[in-house]
């Protein structure tokens, strides 16, 4: 019985379901407030009108039609529209089933926010346009059936001759135009382009955070400690492979060193920012050192307990009672002074930008040039199979040590920086969910290369803040996109490239004994 | 030559955001001629709105998270608030509640887009102390006053900061009342303190202890609970071994209310319990039931049953479909700060000639750091010259037949 | 070549091995053993009733963790990967017990008593057959869409797809049902705090019957499970598709179906962890998954993941060190995870794949 046309009405009902579960958290209503925002409309009582809800659902439907003649692999426009229309009746009707039932809601005056929060009176007539419950759920139907077709017709436009034919046009022009691109970069004028490129970032990096106001910077240097971070956690998980969880720890111990040697209370050391930099990122290596030391021999998740273990232990002991005369316990730790530099103190978001950026520049250039160190090679090994490496020589303990303590030196130097910016830190910056960011931001962003970490690090940290928009849903949307990304880009938006192995020409015949990278 | 298209692509998105940037024009009067006097004359000069445009308060709280209950319910108190009073002239107020997580990250974030909206002239918040360290030195720079109706971590009004108020109950003004309380009202001789490892809860608990310690008392146990969780009978066996008169807890109503349901199976059958203002409410008594009967707490010192407060419960009751209560303590005073900032914003904003409206930042400022005898819902608020605003010493209350009364 | 690469490495790695941790373990066996004798023998804080009620509270909590814990083994034996979203699939569970029992607080008998009162067997039954239910279907859509199309991808990758569903779903529950915390209305007899008394010392001692019933039927369960999982055709299947995948299919095995069910399983073991959570705990919020999510994943490592036995042991005794380690040290209740975490780092020194773990788990991941 499958049909393409059953399978176009079960998909039709999925985005059914999709739609009823969206009503009930109340995103209909945000996509509607947010589109009345958007043409400048004003809202009725904190609602939109109903015409931004009636596109709303228009839009889902179309997406519903246009996924299901999509799926359906129809090959002409009759029949695009046919799937797209089945599609738009099915998630109609489970659409008008649904309306019906929180309409009685509505006619029995029944207040069910008790149990499903969002469901007041005022939203009911919302989500039925506020027309009376039969005619509304009629007319959801409706729209559902008709932005259906819809969504089929676009399909089937696509689909026709002549548009596939433009279509290709187009992209076989942008093809030409980036191959062109590409060639003259690669060529002759590639010094140039790379001056140039140089310039251009010196600038922007220079120049913006003059330009664009406190919150993209707060923002931008957020995302830049996150690429610290993120280059760090590299190290250990990306190139050494061994999977840490608590990876947080390390930037608390940087940033409890900065904020402890450099406030008022609880201790007034006040040593000033550099010292206690200094004395944090090695304080942080040598933690990951003694961790790793009794560790060595655990693998894969054994390794990802344990080390989630001692991030907890960590937070857990600073917000003690028993450490709370060391650490400030549950209060954490105010006044946090900034940085000094030729008689500057550091106290704008711009210095802290340029620092953060002068951080940034420096974890990269280490993280480059140990990956296609002899260290790098070795981690490499140990990452692909830690036995085999062992029989091959690579000495597998000093390694992994290595790796463990170059990853919390760079979050150290994190965790100070950014405790200094903050002016405060405290045990629940250092939660668990903290690690599981940054763990996420070098998978989504494509581990072990650093244009991946970059971009991870705007995924994870720029993306929420742009998200703001979502007001409560920003989680959610977030928690969606992770998932979403995750199964688009199974390798991260950029996957590393294997290093390869090219084989000097005059001595093909033997062993290579130097390898080139090229990534 | 990948370096070189991730340089072009960073810098496109860096360019965008710049233009997407607002306009910073609403705040330099310095072309608008129809400024009146006090805007010159302010250290910070004037938000300037025409007619047509909303004034802005602003509220950092956690909104998603695992306290996102305390977010969304103290928004929820200050959105009632913006429906009663929202209205100057035509003016309209709105409140605009961002999730800041209760993070300092968060916080500072959150700050940093207040201060770059120059439609935002208050901020009632921030809700966690952490969130509230870090966005305090943002807002000070450019004149945003704040009100917090929960960040109770001391340190924070002795920081010298010139923006930062609360009406929140602090630790020092009903931890040692209540120990004298338990000691000479409810001849408690030997004490058992636990506190929920918050800043807050672990603050009143050590402030009841010492206090306690000094009346001649004896503090049998201290322990710390693990906020967040279901059980909490052994730590509560661990404390009936050492026979305690009473329990104090320094915490929240989640916390509090499974403890007083948990004392009942732990032999603590006879102790009396004595929680704290985050422990009073509907919500403990709905939850606690039978076993919370006798469990004392202190409050500020406002009528449980004021005609306001009534309509206000109404009112929210009516717009949110529970109880107000319900999912923090903290709901009246999201109402009162935001009431609070209002009436400040309204008694210093001028209408120029031109019909705009333009709200001295500096004044404003100083307008909220002297707010006096301000009645709200949840107390009578005097701000003093660090910028507490609850001053006044705690009332006691009793769970007596299922209700909170007055304590005798 | 260069010497490092050539040297041997065995001084080095072993140095640890042989001198440093037998050290390091009697260093931790007389730290441990001063400080029981201080607490039992020169202390003496607590009596043995307070050594009975810690115990039953560990062994009940614990026999929870067992649950959760089998859910993440299962699926780990088989797949190799940690769902992370498992604790949110035991609170859809929970909150499923939590609407059960508001809907037959409303429907009245002829006795004019409610429903669950009335009926509280049904009414349990009910709640068990809608908790797993739900989980156990939330369980097996959630492998179809996020986990199923990642099977091929690097290890790591299901991982964050997992932890995108958790966010996602804490977030859903607490946008559907708002964040308020909810209180499970138990059948009167099972009223939490209400069990059998014991007189110990002097003092009475409560056996709940809400965690006596808890933890009864998660040995029931976990029994159960062992019988499917060693003596039934699907768990045949289960053990092949574990063992190697290809090999499984190629004997005729449907490696798809197979990992559905053990979802389907494991998302119902959860869900009737997420049930007896409510009617133990009481309290159920969208949050409620997370931590016994965390717990239940390091009992589950610590008894050597992808062990059934294993799980269960590692989840009673993370219980019982959670309730009694702080109280035996003499250190403060608030560190307890500090000593559960500490322990598990100490035996997967001592054990590096867990109390039951094959030996040669190592080789697998």
């Amino acid at each position: 019985m499958k049909t393409p046309i059953t399978r176009s009405a079960r998909t039709g009902i999925i985005f059914g379901i999709i739609h009823v579960f969206l009503v009930l958290i109340g995103f209909n209503t945000l996509v509607g407030t947010l589109l009345a925002r958007l043409s400048g409309a004003q809202l009725i009582n904190a609602l939109p009108a109903p015409g931004f809800m009636i596109t709303y659902s228009l839009l889902l439907a179309l997406w519903a039609g246009f996924t299901a003649a999509r799926k359906g692999e129809a090959n002409s426009l009759p029949v695009s529209l046919a799937h797209g229309a089945v599609a738009g009746v099915a998630s109609g009707a489970l659409a008008f089933c649904f309306s019906l039932v929180i309409s009685w809601f509505l006619v029995n005056r029944v207040d069910f926010r008790q149990y499903l929060a969002v469901l007041s009176f005022d939203f009911i007539r919302i989500t039925l346009f506020n027309l009376a419950p039969l005619s509304g759920s009629l007319a959801t139907a409706a729209v559902f059936a008709t932005g259906g077709a819809l969504g089929g017709l676009v399909n089937g436009v696509f689909g026709l001759k002549e548009v596939k034919a433009a279509l290709g046009k187009v992209s076989a022009a942008f093809t030409g135009l980036r191959h062109r691109l590409n060639s003259n970069l690669r060529g002759k004028y590639r010094p140039v382009f790379l001056a140039a490129g140089v310039i251009l970032l010196a600038a922007v990096v220079i120049l913006l955070p003059l330009k664009w106001g406190s919150y993209w910077n707060y923002v931008t240097g957020t995302v830049g400690l996150y690429v610290v971070l993120g280059l760090g956690l590299n190290i250990i998980v990306g190139l050494s492979g061994q999977l840490v969880l608590g990876y947080i720890a390390f930037f608390a111990i940087g940033a409890y060193t900065m904020a402890l040697l450099n406030s008022p209370v609880p201790h007034n050391l006040m040593w000033g920012f550099w010292p206690a930099l200094l004395l944090g990122v090695p304080l942080a290596a040598l933690a990951g050192v003694l961790l790793g030391l009794p560790l060595m021999r655990l693998r894969g998740d054994y390794l990802a307990i344990v080390t989630l273990g001692f991030g907890e232990i960590i937070r857990i002991l600073l917000k003690s009672d028993i450490l709370t005369d060391l650490t400030g316990g549950p209060r954490g730790i105010q006044n946090i002074s900034g940085p000094t530099l030729f008689g500057r103190t550091f106290n704008s978001d711009i210095q802290f930008m340029y620092l953060i950026a002068a951080a940034v520049l420096l974890a990269a250039f280490v993280y480059n040039r140990l990956q296609y160190s002899r260290a790098g090679r070795a981690w490499l090994s140990i990452r692909e199979d830690e036995t085999v490496a062992r029989a091959t020589g690579v000495n597998t303990t000093r390694y992994k040590l290595l790796a463990l303590a170059l990853g919390a030196a760079f979050a150290g130097l994190a965790g100070a920086i950014f405790a200094s910016r903050n002016q405060f830190t405290g045990p629940e910056e250092h939660s668990l969910m903290a690690s599981i960011n940054v763990l996420s931001l070098i998978i989504v962003g494509g581990m072990g290369n650093i244009p991946g970490t970059i971009l991870g690090a705007f995924a994870l940290k720029g993306l929420p803040e742009i998200l703001r928009e979502f007001a409560n849903y920003r989680l959610l949307t977030f928690g969606a996109l992770l998932v979403v990304m995750m199964l688009s880009r199974p390798n991260g938006m950029i996957p590393s490239k294997r290093p390869k192995y090219r084989i000097p020409k005059e001595t093909a015949d033997d062993t290579p004994r130097e390898a080139r990278h090229d990534g | 030559m990948k370096a070189l298209k991730y340089i072009i692509m960073i810098v496109l998105f860096s360019l965008v955001i710049t233009a997407c940037q607002p306009a910073n024009a609403a705040t330099d009067q310095a072309a608008d001629a129809a400024a009146p006097a006090a805007c010159a004359a302010d250290a910070f000069g004037c938000a300037v709105f025409k007619t047509g445009e909303v004034i802005k308060i602003g509220m950092g709280a956690p909104m998603t998270g695992g306290d996102a209950s305390y977010g969304i319910d103290i928004s929820s108190g200050g959105f009632i608030a913006v429906d009663d009073f929202g209205d100057l002239n035509g003016f309209k107020f709105e409140l605009v509640a961002e999730d800041d997580g209760g993070t300092a990250e968060g916080g500072a974030a959150v700050a940093n887009k207040f201060a770059s909206d120059p439609a935002v002239v208050a901020v009632a918040g921030h809700i966690y102390s952490g969130a509230t360290s870090a966005a305090m030195p943002i807002y000070e720079k450019v004149g945003i006053p704040m009100l917090s109706p929960s960040a109770s971590l001391p340190e924070l009004t002795t920081l010298g900061s010139t923006v930062f108020n609360r009406i929140v109950f602090t630790d020092a003004r009903q931890g040692p009342p209540a120990a004298e309380y338990l000691f000479n009202k409810l001849n408690v001789k030997k004490l058992a303190v636990l506190h929920d490892g918050s800043d807050y809860g672990k603050g009143l608990a050590e402030a009841v202890a010492a206090h306690f310690v000094e009346l001649g008392g004896e503090v049998v146990v201290t322990e710390a609970i693990t906020k967040g969780e279901t059980d909490y009978t052994p730590v509560l066996s661990a404390v009936a071994a050492k026979s305690p008169d009473g329990l104090y807890f320094g915490g929240y109503t989640a916390e509090g209310a499974i403890i007083v349901n948990q004392m009942k199976q732990t032999g603590l059958e006879k102790v009396l319990f004595f929680g704290d203002d985050g422990t009073y409410g509907a919500d403990f008594l709905s939850r606690t039931g039978p076993n919370g009967e006798g469990a004392f707490a202190t409050i500020a010192p406002i009528p449980p049953d004021s005609a306001e407060k009534a309509a206000f419960d109404a009112a929210y009751l009516e717009k949110f479909g529970k109880e107000a209560g319900s999912l923090s303590p903290y709901t009246w005073n999201g109402y009162d700060a935001t009431a609070a900032l209002i009436q400040a914003v309204k008694s210093v904003a001028v209408i120029g000639d031109n019909g705009n409206l333009y709200v001295p930042r500096g004044a404003l400022v100083k307008a909220v750091r002297t707010l006096t005898d301000y009645k709200g819902v949840g107390g009578t608020y005097s701000c003093d010259a660090s910028g507490e605003c609850n001053t006044l010493p705690p009332m006691f209350v009793v769970v007596k037949d299922g209700a909170w009364v007055p304590a005798p | 070549m260069n010497e490092p690469y050539l040297r041997k490495v065995t001084l080095k790695s072993n140095l640890f091995i042989k001198v440093l941790r037998p050290l390091l373990g009697a260093l931790i066996v007389i730290f441990v053993l001063f400080r029981l004798y201080q607490v039992l023998f020169v202390q003496q804080e607590y009596g043995p009733e307070t050594w009975t009620r810690l115990l039953i509270a560990g062994l009940i909590i614990g026999g929870v963790y067992a649950l959760i814990a089998i859910g993440y083994t299962l699926v780990y034996g088989i797949l190799f990967m940690i769902n992370f979203a498992h604790g949110e699939v035991m609170m859809l569970g929970a909150y499923s017990c939590f609407f059960v029992f508001e809907a037959l607080k409303t429907i009245r008998v002829s006795s004019g008593e409610n429903f669950s009162n009335a009926f509280p067997v049904l009414a349990i039954l009910i709640a068990f057959i809608v908790g797993m239910g739900v989980s156990a279907a939330s369980g097996y859509f959630l492998e179809k869409i996020a986990y199923r199309p990642l099977r091929k991808a690097p290890r790591l990758v299901p991982l964050i797809g997992a932890i995108g569903a958790s966010i996602f779903l804490q977030n859903a529950a607490q946008l559907l049902f708002s964040p308020q915390l909810r209180d499970v209305t138990n059948p009167e007899v099972m009223r939490r705090g209400s069990g059998w008394s014991v007189l110990i010392n002097g003092s009475n001692v409560i056996i709940p019957y809400t965690g006596v019933f808890t933890f009864v039927l998660s040995f029931l369960l976990l029994a159960g499970l062992y019988i499917v999982v060693q003596k039934t055709s699907l768990g045949r299947a289960m053990r092949a598709v574990a063992l190697d995948k290809k090999t499984a299919a190629l004997m005729g095995i449907d490696v798809d179906k197979t990992i559905s069910r053990t979802f389907l399983i494991s998302g119902a073991l959860a869900g009737a962890a997420g049930v007896m959570w409510g009617i133990h705990n009481g309290l159920v919020y969208y949050f409620v998954g997370f931590i016994p999510g965390i717990k239940a994943f390091t009992a589950a490592v610590l008894g050597g993941i992808g062990n059934l036995p294993g799980a269960m042991l590692g989840g009673l005794f993370l219980g019982v060190i959670e309730s009694l380690g702080p109280a035996a040290l003499g250190i403060d209740f608030q560190l307890k995870d500090v000593i559960a975490f500490v322990l598990l780092i100490i035996i997967l020194i001592f054990r590096p794949s867990g109390l039951l773990g094959e030996v040669l788990a190592e080789e697998k991941v």
